[in-house]
Order: structure tokens, then C-alpha cells, then sequence
């Protein structure tokens, strides 16, 4: 499917056939848990995000402007959910707490267990970062949204985009070789 | 291209929105750039690193619940378009009593501006004949008669002035107000106190213009002479 029967859906959707919305929830509810997974390091946290964001589609589904790319809107309500919550809960929830899995993998053969140690430290490094900074990593890197649409999402020009994606890679570098103990891998 | 502009092309590089010939120039310049060099390595270890970062599934649970709010969000939606409105309800109301054959719509309307102009007769009869009304209006006309006297009777000149507009709303004055007037036109000592006595005893009575005619021999002042003479020259007619 493309974007633009995506499109199409949420039209349909503005204009009172609400059922259409289920495919869409099909297409990118998987997607936005893993934003906010990544976000915020809770799976809970992530899972009742996703429905907001989606309560959030059918309340201001007449705001809905047919030329807009529907993921970028969809993005835009996520982000106000996240922001909402953490408003909600005053400080940023601690990406620690559940990430800290590696232990539970003692059991486990010496290169799962390996694994899974990498991917708890990378999960570390990126809670590490500024929220500003872990949230353009999500989108560029495992969101796939290019440097237009990051900067039409967050409202700033590209080269602020690019430089802050510079900015953030460079960083996250450092945190995850301080987590490695100074060694790099 | 210098470092400095290098290194600002190397998140376009990892991320891959670059074209071939920049691409080409980053490849180059790392090459020979040890420090540059370094740092794109460093970059792209983190980077790809990511990959490894895998997509988690979330539980049923989520699905569950986003179907049930679905369904939830229908049936309020249905609810609204079942809930009848007022305008529906008044339209309805009115279908029901309004004649569809146009020759009983216009006697419907004929009869209904009948219906208001008899009873706006009825009613405007009912407040003429009301004996509260007409006991107000008598008390309205004898305050209007105490106010103009008694500014007649001012001494200051801006008083008396005041009083050409009330006594010009006197009705009907009683006697006891006309003897007061008479003997102000022919006895205040204003020409202005004067002229507005003489005007609140306008229109004249007969029996009032005789005695004005009695009065006009008194005068001093040519302005009351000739008021009193423009007067009786009226009334004649």
C-alpha cells in the first residue's frame, strides 16, 4: 500500500467512516509502540501511548487536512501524547529500570547473553541522551523519516535537523563507549 | 572541500540522503584526513550498531483495547445521528398543522391577521379605558402645573427661563394656576417671566383673553406688548 491510500483512509475517516481507521491502526500501531518504546523505556508506558495517540486520531479527526502525509500527522499527535504524558509524570520516566534485561539471560549461551548485553547498552546510551537528541535518532534511524519531514515535524529548518542528528550521533558515540568502559568495540 | 564542511555532510553520509559527487568528495577527503577519518568510523560504528536494536511486538492487549474504544466511538456516533433534534421536532410540529392546498394556507393567514388585529384593538381599548392609567396621567398634569408656578415664582432669571419649556406642557391648568399666570403677565417684574406666563395661558379661554386685553395696558415692555397683541390676533382666528 502507499502513502496515499493512507491518506485516503483518514479522509474517509474525517468524513465519518470511522471503521477505516482499523487498517490504519493495522499498519502503524506496531510502529508507534516501538517510537515510544525507544522514547521512553516501558513497554506499559508505550502500549497506553498508542492508544492515546489513536483516541487522539478519532477526537481531532475533522482537523485532518487531506494534502498533509498522514505519518507525519500521526507522528505529530504522538509527539504531543509523549509530551503530554511526561508533563504528567513532571520528570522523564528512567529508560533503566526496563532496560535492564541482560541479567535475566544468565542461563542463556555465551553469544544471547553477549547480544543481549549490546542491545542493553545501546538502549543505555541512547537514555543517556537529551530527549531532543534520542528523539531525532528514533525518527531518522529506526523511523526512517527523512531530513524534510523531521524538520516539517518539529517545525525547524533541514540544516537544524542535520546538524542536530550530527550533534546526536556524535554523543550517543560517547555514551556507549563510556557504558563499554572505554573501550571500543 | 575544507574539514569543517566535510564533517557537516557526515549525517547526510551515514543516513544516506546524499548525492554520488558529495559522496565521492567525503570518500576522498576521509582518506586522506586522518582525523576525519576517525570520526566518520566512529559515527558509523554507532550508527550501525543501531541495527542491531530490534522491533518488539507489543501485547494483545493493545489491539484489544483500541478495537473496544473503536466500537465504543461507532455507537456514540450512531447515538447522535438517532437523537432527534429541535429543528426536526418543530418541523414536524408545523407539517402537521399547516394546510397543504394553497387556497387554506392563505385563508389560515387571513384568519390569523384577523385573530391579531382584533385582539391588538381589544387590548389597546383595555389600556385607554384603565382607571390607573388615566389617574397617573391626571397626576402627571397636576405636577406639571405645581413645577411651572413654582418656577414662575423663581427669582433667578435661569430658573424662569426653564420655565418657558414646562409651562408650555401645562394642560388644562386649574384656576387657581391661570390667576397665578394672569397676575404674573401682568405684574412680574422679567419681561421674561412674562412672555413664559403668557405662554403657558396660550390657547386662550374668552374669558382669559379679556382679561389679557385688560393686562395689555399694564405693559412697559414692547416685547410683552407685542406678544400679548400676536395673541389676541391668534385666537381670533
Amino acid at each position: 500500500m502507499n502513502k496515499t491510500s493512507d491518506n485516503n483512509l483518514m479522509v474517509q475517516v474525517r468524513d465519518g467512516n470511522v471503521e477505516k481507521l482499523a487498517v490504519l491502526f493495522e499498519r502503524y500501531h506496531v510502529m508507534l509502540y516501538n517510537f515510544f518504546l525507544r522514547l521512553t523505556g516501558n513497554r506499559g508506558i508505550s502500549e497506553d501511548l498508542v492508544q492515546d495517540v489513536f483516541v487522539r486520531v478519532l477526537k481531532y479527526r475533522a482537523s485532518y487536512q487531506g494534502q498533509d502525509k498522514f505519518t507525519i500527522w500521526l507522528y505529530r499527535i504522538a509527539r504531543n501524547a509523549h509530551i503530554d504524558f511526561l508533563r504528567k509524570r513532571k520528570d522523564e520516566v528512567s529508560l533503566g529500570e526496563q532496560w535492564d534485561e541482560a541479567h535475566s539471560l544468565e542461563s542463556s549461551p555465551p553469544e544471547k547473553v553477549e547480544q543481549a548485553q549490546e542491545i542493553a547498552r545501546l538502549n543505555l546510551a541512547l537514555a543517556k541522551l537529551p530527549l531532543k537528541k534520542r528523539e531525532v535518532i528514533i525518527l531518522s534511524r529506526f523511523q526512517n523519516l527523512k531530513y524534510k519531514e523531521i524538520a516539517e515535524l518539529k517545525g525547524c529548518h533541514i540544516g537544524t535537523v542535520k546538524a542536530l542528528i550530527h550533534r546526536s550521533i556524535k554523543d550517543l558515540g560517547k555514551a556507549y563507549f563510556e557504558l563499554s568502559g572505554g573501550m571500543a568495540s | 572541500m575544507k574539514c569543517k564542511q566535510i564533517k557537516e555532510k557526515f549525517a547526510d553520509y551515514l543516513i544516506g540522503e546524499i548525492d554520488e559527487v558529495t559522496q565521492k568528495e567525503i570518500q576522498e577527503h576521509v582518506t586522506a584526513c586522518s582525523s576525519c577519518r576517525e570520526e566518520l568510523e566512529s559515527l558509523s560504528a554507532i550508527w550501525i550498531k543501531l541495527g542491531v536494536l530490534p522491533e518488539e511486538q507489543p501485547s494483545d492487549n493493545v489491539r484489544a483495547r483500541f478495537y473496544a474504544t473503536l466500537e465504543e466511538y461507532k455507537q456514540n456516533m450512531q447515538e447522535e445521528k438517532e437523537k432527534p433534534r429541535l429543528g426536526t421536532l418543530m418541523d414536524g410540529w408545523f407539517e402537521r398543522w399547516i394546510p397543504r392546498r394553497p387556497a387554506f394556507q392563505f385563508s389560515l393567514a387571513l384568519i390569523l391577521v384577523v385573530v391579531g388585529l382584533t385582539a391588538g384593538y381589544f387590548l389597546h381599548a383595555g389600556v385607554q379605558g384603565g382607571g390607573e392609567i388615566a389617574q397617573l396621567r391626571q397626576e402627571v398634569r397636576q405636577i406639571r402645573q405645581i413645577t411651572a408656578v413654582s418656577l414662575l415664582r423663581q427669582e433667578s432669571l435661569r430658573e424662569q427661563l426653564r420655565n418657558v419649556g414646562l409651562s408650555s406642557q401645562v394642560e388644562l391648568p386649574d384656576e387657581e394656576t391661570l390667576a397665578d399666570f394672569l397676575r404674573r403677565v401682568d405684574s412680574d417684574i422679567t419681561t421674561d417671566s412674562r412672555l413664559a406666563a403668557l405662554d403657558a395661558l396660550f390657547p386662550q379661554s374668552p374669558a382669559i383673553r379679556r382679561q389679557l386685553s385688560l393686562s395689555l395696558s399694564e405693559q412697559t415692555s414692547p416685547l410683552v406688548e407685542i406678544a400679548l397683541a400676536f395673541s389676541q390676533h391668534v385666537a381670533k382666528f
